[in-house]
């Protein structure tokens, strides 16, 4: 597999601003990173770490301070404009407010390096602007304008106007925020299949590490001083996942590969019960700060059981019994002891 | 009316008021109607700004002030008769250096300040600022040329021979034309600076050229009508809702037509039919654009994230 020929590579790259008087404000130093064609590629990393920078680096909207990127073994600084924009496609995470702007007409827009200089539409790009308002799966909104549509119709909008401008590398830059969880996770999917139907390379930058790490096939985690790659079950693997949170009250959990808050755990409790009531039960008595622990005569002990088909937590304390008949009126009663 | 149809001239001073003064204004109300109505669609789309207009940047106050330092400054210095013979290019050279002027410094500005509502305050304050240069020129100025440059800036679509048209035709078609030329790149304009060059558009070059096409059709219509106002900022908003598009394939055309259609509407109104009054031209297309654009500013209450 690994001689499948690097689609893109970033060598020794530093990235950042130069700011007035020409002084170089670098972000981040010596980036080395591939990708190879057909991955789905996930950035990850904390706030201001420079992963729009990184992303408007590689999409050629910013020029590097230091080292190259390398898009089919040729440096991006030697591709002509119109033949660069035939390569990479980038959707940014601007909200593109425009009156009146028809969905075709924004994805039409993706067709401009393919166009002459009064950018006359044939039908070969109809077909293409068509199969790919298609693609994403709002083929119904053709016609409709898009400050009409809901932030997750327009991420889609942006997307298929990306699609159309039809490039081997499309790189998108936090394509799920301001959406809902189950947009999020239709927009990750979406940019999974366009991998794997159309051989599209795809570089996203992310903030749902759940997502992420499920359907990435690839993920760049920038840490506080250095950049990894690697399949996302690796970085867990090898901890490098840790490097997300210093210093942060988040954990992640290794066998149940998802992300919890660190809390201290004050009194001890202890769980009668099996199956979903019990796992759901468990989750309940961390939050409000319990630590549930095997048979302990001095501890609180919590019974889940079944009343005339009804589940009932019973409180046993000392002798004493309160049966609860939600979780809700559980807590409730725990708080107060 | 019969009499222009058939041919005959059964009433010579008749046929010489249309053929003299009213064909030649209708024909300016077309014209810059049109020329206003573009570079203000241009305007809104390069700053994405529903807001933005010749006259609001200041590129009118900038013409305003190459015509100030022309007919009030240099009258010192050139004779009467001089001022006559070179009248017709030095103003509309005045007034174009003067429109480009402003609108270089509010590119200039443009470049190192994203936020679109700061640019559209600082166009704002560039116009104030060449008022007040303007006006210590008045101060300063012999009263014959003072009267000269006020009538001037009240507008006027009735001041042109038919040897100035021969001048303003041309320039308003170059710059129209060049605006068909670039209506692709106006169109990916609408995405915003990073969408643009992500499609490859060269954003300096297609700003220099944009720039001087608005300053060629803003700058020559001011320098022989004066600064009219409010007819860029509201037809390109008009035609929008009519045609319920912003691609600039239709938008050109359809802002050309409005714009001509509704100055010339305008003017109808100035003439004031069946009286013998005349109002200002400018006063005119105020009372109907403010309307237009209080409603613009209504209907769409986040004014940044428009145009």
């Amino acid at each position: 597999m690994s001689d499948i020929q690097n689609i893109l590579s970033i060598k020794d790259l530093t990235i950042g601003y130069l700011s007035s008087g020409n002084a170089l404000q670098p972000v981040f130093k010596s980036i080395n990173l591939k990708a190879k064609k057909g991955e789905n590629i996930a950035i990850i990393g904390r706030n201001g770490i420079g992963k729009s920078t990184l992303l408007r680096t590689v999409a050629g909207l910013q020029k590097p301070l230091d080292g190259k990127v390398y898009i089919k073994d040729y440096d991006i600084k030697h591709y002509k404009k119109q033949e660069f924009a035939r390569l990479i496609s980038f959707v940014s995470t601007e909200i593109i407010r425009v009156s009146n702007l028809k969905l075709f007409d924004l994805v039409a827009l993706g067709r401009f390096p393919h166009t002459g200089w009064i950018g006359k539409l044939n039908e070969d790009d109809y077909k293409i602007i068509n199969d790919s308002i298609y693609q994403v799966g709002i083929y119904n909104l053709k016609n409709k304008v898009l400050n009409e549509m809901s932030d997750g119709e327009r991420q889609r909008a942006m997307i298929a106007r990306a699609l159309a401008q039809d490039t081997e590398i499309i790189i998108l830059d936090e394509p799920t925020a301001f959406l809902d969880l189950p947009n999020r996770y239709e927009i990750i999917r979406l940019l999974n299949e366009l991998t794997v139907n159309k051989g599209k390379t795809i570089i996203f930058s992310s903030h749902d590490l759940n997502i992420t790490l499920q359907e990435a096939d690839k993920v760049w985690l920038m840490g506080k001083n250095e950049i990894v790659e690697g399949a996302p079950e690796d970085l867990i693997i090898n901890k490098d996942i840790y490097r997300l949170f210093d210093n942060s009250s988040l954990d992640f959990n290794i066998e149940k590969g998802d992300f919890r808050l660190t809390r201290k755990k004050v009194n001890k409790i202890v769980l009668s019960g099996s199956g979903i009531m019990q796992f759901w039960t468990r989750r309940a008595l961390e939050r409000i700060g319990y630590e549930v622990c095997d048979e302990d005569k001095n501890s609180t002990c919590i019974q889940i059981s079944e009343q005339n088909n009804h589940t009932v937590w019973i409180i046993m304390k000392k002798g004493d019994k309160i049966i609860c008949n939600s979780i809700y009126e559980l807590t409730l009663h725990l708080r107060r002891i | 009316m019969t009499s222009l149809v058939s041919g005959k001239n059964d009433n010579q001073i008749w046929a010489a008021i249309i053929y003299n003064f009213r064909l030649p204004k209708a024909i300016t109300a077309v014209l810059a109607g049109a020329a206003l109505s573009v570079s203000g669609l241009q305007m809104q789309t390069i700053f994405r700004n529903p807001l933005a207009g010749p006259y609001v940047l200041g590129i009118s106050s900038g013409a305003s002030l190459g015509v100030a330092i022309l007919v009030l400054g240099f009258s010192s210095f050139l004779t009467n008769h001089s001022i006559h013979y070179f009248g017709n290019w030095t103003q509309i050279v005045a007034a174009w250096t003067g429109s480009a002027l402003v609108l270089f410094l509010i590119l200039a500005v443009s470049l190192k300040v994203r936020d679109i509502m700061t640019i559209l305050i600082l166009g704002i304050l560039f116009g104030s600022a060449t008022s007040a240069i303007v006006s210590i020129f008045q101060y300063f100025s012999h009263q014959s040329m003072l009267k000269a440059f006020v009538i001037w800036s009240m507008g006027s679509l009735g001041n042109l021979s038919r040897a100035q048209l021969n001048i303003l035709i041309p320039c308003i078609i170059a710059g129209l034309l060049l605006s068909f030329l670039f209506s692709k790149i106006l169109n990916a304009l609408l995405l915003g600076e990073t969408y643009a060059r992500s499609l490859g558009i060269n954003i300096q070059f297609s700003r220099i050229m944009l720039f001087i096409s608005t300053s060629i059709l803003a700058g020559s219509i001011t320098a022989f009508c004066g600064p009219i106002g409010f007819i860029g900022i509201a037809v390109p908003h008009i035609v929008r809702i009519l045609f319920r598009s912003a691609n600039h394939y239709y938008l050109i055309p359809g802002t050309i037509l409005a714009g001509g259609i509704i100055l010339l509407l305008s003017d109808i109104i100035a003439q004031l039919p069946g009286t013998d009054i005349t109002l200002p031209i400018n006063s005119v297309t105020a009372l109907l654009g403010i309307p237009i654009v209080i409603w613009i500013i209504i209907r769409n209450k986040k004014i940044s994230s428009l145009s």
